[in-house]
């Protein structure tokens, strides 16, 4: 089944928007988790990556992604790596479900990309640079919580909703842009009261992931903080990460520098800490 | 990446980090910029609202784009919407190099847009370098606004408390090199160039000859160099230096250098350089403070011209122009009303020599020639007014602000030439003390001369090559 979505967007006085009734069908479209990922995630939560390595391997999608995305240069491994109990043995149970998880995103992810200048690959890529970072954080923060390591997945997706919703205005949307500085997330707040971190939200529980994930990532939006200020300080480690990665040239010639507002003074308290822990781990 | 224009203020507004060398190429092509300054931007601006952190690297891809577009378009580049924190680093990466403009908001850069004349905003400046304080006030008076500088830290400070008093204020704030300001104007008509670094073939190219030559045919007659930052000379600068100096000998100028050392450089340079008529100096105050050295020099006075140019079609249809540009200055300065009496092509012809100062522009481009204004003393007086914000009797102050009144009026003819597609540069306002010193330099020229009157006070304007 083709599960894109094809925008339609009508027009509202000049201008072409997006209403609350597409994101209502995009959410409903997104099809339920295949069961081998269920039982994959399932044997993760309970540490048992034998038998979590047996149902993955039942989902051939899965086990090719997993074999691309652990091989990446940033993991840094010398040799290759392609037995999938291998791979969840060496990754360990909270990177194994992290890998997951972002695979389960990438079953949204577009065949050709419009809105943003991405591919498969580079897609990937965003997802195995933001995972391997996060990891740094987490240890930094002494977090092992297996649900917040896995919270960090959920972030990429906010770009497949973009790059869903708006595709097919680009120029429309461009040229609202152009005019004034307004964010994705801005424009489709102001129409429809629902932003692409709810429905990020939305897609999390309809996968049933833990519920906490879905939490973490709208506070990551960076304008909808936490009552928890436990979560609320993961959300300004993740905000400041998704803007750290994403000033990479390659990610900005891809467009996405500036899908999202940057909130740069919710970061502000922290922005020394993260620096450090970023130059700890070049160095 | 786009930029939102607004008020002929084109923004870029990348966010995150800007760390790599790679990093402003992938925010900003060339191609965007150009699009930004052809939607009308003479303003081209990067925000660094939302960096949160950048080094030198980052911003220098950023530096090379700018310096390209500004040295094709003349318009103003830099960056805005920073903290105190981020300005100190900036000015710590450049330190004298600092080429580009920085506006601490996208709010005040509109203040210096043309596209944002003539909003009379009532605007509290202050810029510990005092060469800077003076650049922002005239720019922003240029523009139509009224700007109030603070002398000191502490004026500043004790100012902007007053609430309501501005519309804005203006503080860590920098004005890059803008247009073809290459030199700083002083009491007594004197132009000076800054020189630093080292002095090679470069010099040739970095050295705007023509403003130089037609600050020459304007009449200003000494050139000074500050030479206080120069490291050293080579040869080729040494013979750039030489024929400068031989060329300004036609027109009687004197070209003299502050505060250079040879220590880098062959002391027979010196010896070059002096017997093609170069004077040195150490200190810049040696010769400004020396009033008669200054008058000796040919500050004060000038020889006409060598060579007598005759009005030509091109610029006698630009008259109306000129005028208009002229009375609605004077107008909006002295607030009183114009009317034009006669208008007439001969020499100039001033009538009534009493109690008249006059000062003269000169524009040089795809047309040229020099704006000259006679004044009764009481309207530039009335003028002055405005501009210092007290009546002054002091006949060098009136005279200075004098000189930054016709600076407008050239600004004006400049911008109302550029609308009919002629585009031409401005040279720095010369003064006289009194008509019998302009006529040294205007007697024998020929021109279009028009009389217009002011509040029964009458006032010339003289136009010619």
């Amino acid at each position: 089944m083709n599960l894109w979505l094809e925008c339609t967007i009508q027009s509202y006085k000049g201008i072409y928007v997006i209403t609350k009734n597409i994101i209502d069908t995009y959410i409903e479209q997104i099809p339920p988790a295949p069961e081998a990922l269920k039982k994959t995630i399932s044997f993760l939560n309970a540490a048992e990556l034998t038998k979590a390595a047996q149902a993955a391997q039942d989902d051939l999608a899965l086990s090719s992604y997993l074999k691309e995305l652990v091989n990446k240069p940033i993991f840094g491994f010398k040799n290759e790596v392609s037995n999938i109990s291998q791979i969840f043995g060496i990754l360990g149970v909270e990177k194994s479900q992290q890998a997951v998880y972002n695979y389960m995103i990438t079953l949204l992810s577009p065949s050709k990309w419009k809105m943003f200048q991405l591919n498969r690959n580079s897609f990937y890529n965003l997802q195995a640079d933001l995972s391997v970072n996060w990891q740094k954080i987490l240890h930094h923060l002494n977090i092992s919580d297996k649900e917040i390591h896995s919270a960090i997945t959920l972030l990429p997706a906010s770009i497949l909703v973009a790059e869903a919703l708006f595709c097919q205005k680009k120029e429309d949307v461009n040229l609202l842009r152009s005019a004034s500085a307004i964010d994705l997330n801005t424009i489709l707040q102001r129409l429809c009261a629902m932003d692409l971190f709810d429905i990020c939200q939305a897609i999390s529980q309809k996968w049933e992931m833990d519920a906490k994930i879905g939490v973490i990532v709208q506070a990551a939006s960076g304008v909808k903080p936490a009552d928890d200020e436990a979560i609320n300080i993961l959300g300004k480690w993740m905000h400041l990460l998704l803007f750290y990665t994403l000033s990479k040239p390659s990610y900005i010639e891809a467009g996405l520098n500036d899908f999202i507002d940057f909130q740069i003074d919710y970061v502000d308290d922290i922005y020394s800490e993260f620096a450090q822990v970023m130059e700890r781990y070049l160095s | 990446m786009r930029a939102i224009v607004k008020n002929g203020v084109g923004v870029f507004h990348p966010q995150g980090f800007l760390d790599g060398n790679a990093s402003g190429v992938s925010f900003l092509s060339i191609d965007d910029i150009h699009a930004t300054v052809h939607s009308n931007a003479d303003i081209i601006l990067v925000s660094l609202k939302k960096v949160i952190f950048f080094n030198r690297n980052g911003l220098d891809t950023f530096v090379k784009m700018f310096l390209k577009v500004r040295s094709e378009n003349h318009i103003i580049v830099g960056f805005c919407d920073y903290d105190k924190k981020k300005y100190e680093a900036i000015q710590k990466f450049y330190k004298d190099e600092l080429t580009f403009s920085l506006f601490k908001t996208q709010e005040i850069a509109t203040l210096f847009s043309s596209n944002f004349k003539n909003q009379s905003k009532n605007i509290l400046l202050y810029s510990d370098d005092k060469s800077q304080r003076a650049a922002l006030a005239i720019e922003l008076h240029d523009n139509g606004h009224n700007p109030v500088v603070a002398q000191t830290k502490k004026e500043f400070d004790d100012k902007s408390k007053k609430e309501g008093a501005y519309d804005f204020i203006i503080d860590e704030t920098y004005l890059g090199q803008i247009g073809q300001q290459v030199a700083t104007r002083v009491t007594g008509n004197a132009i000076i160039y800054t020189l630093s670094t080292f002095l090679d073939a470069e010099i040739g190219n970095s050295f705007n000859i023509a403003y130089h030559n037609n600050s020459l045919n304007v009449g200003f007659r000494l050139f000074i160099f500050d030479a206080y930052k120069v490291v050293s000379m080579n040869v080729h600068a040494l013979n750039f230096f030489s024929k400068l100096a031989s060329s300004g000998a036609e027109y009687n100028a004197t070209i003299c250098f502050v505060g250079m050392t040879f220590e880098k450089t062959p002391i027979a340079f010196k010896e070059t350089l002096e017997d093609a008529g170069i004077m040195f100096f150490d200190q810049m105050n040696d010769i400004l403070e020396n009033k008669e050295l200054l008058d000796e020099l040919g500050a004060s006075s000038a020889a006409g011209a060598k060579t007598k140019r005759p009005l030509n079609k091109s610029i006698v249809s630009e008259l109306p122009n000129f005028i208009d540009a002229t009375v609605a200055t004077i107008e909006m300065m002295t607030n009183s009303r114009a009317s034009k009496e006669a208008a007439k092509v001969e020499e100039i012809d001033i009538k009534n020599k009493e109690n008249k100062i006059a000062s003269s522009i000169g524009f040089y481009g795809d047309i040229d020639g020099m704006v000259i204004l006679v004044f009764p003393i009481d309207i530039a007086k009335k003028a002055c007014e405005l501009l210092i914000g007290e009546s002054t009797d002091d006949k060098e102050l009136i005279l200075d602000t004098l000189a930054e009144l016709v600076n407008i009026v050239g600004g004006k003819i400049k911008t109302l030439l550029s609308d009919e597609k002629i585009n031409v540069d401005i040279t720095l306002p010369r003064t006289y003390p009194d008509v019998d010193a302009l006529l040294e330099i205007a007697q024998a020229k020929k021109g279009v001369q028009v009389d217009l009157l002011f509040n029964d006070e009458k006032f010339l304007f003289f136009l010619t090559r």
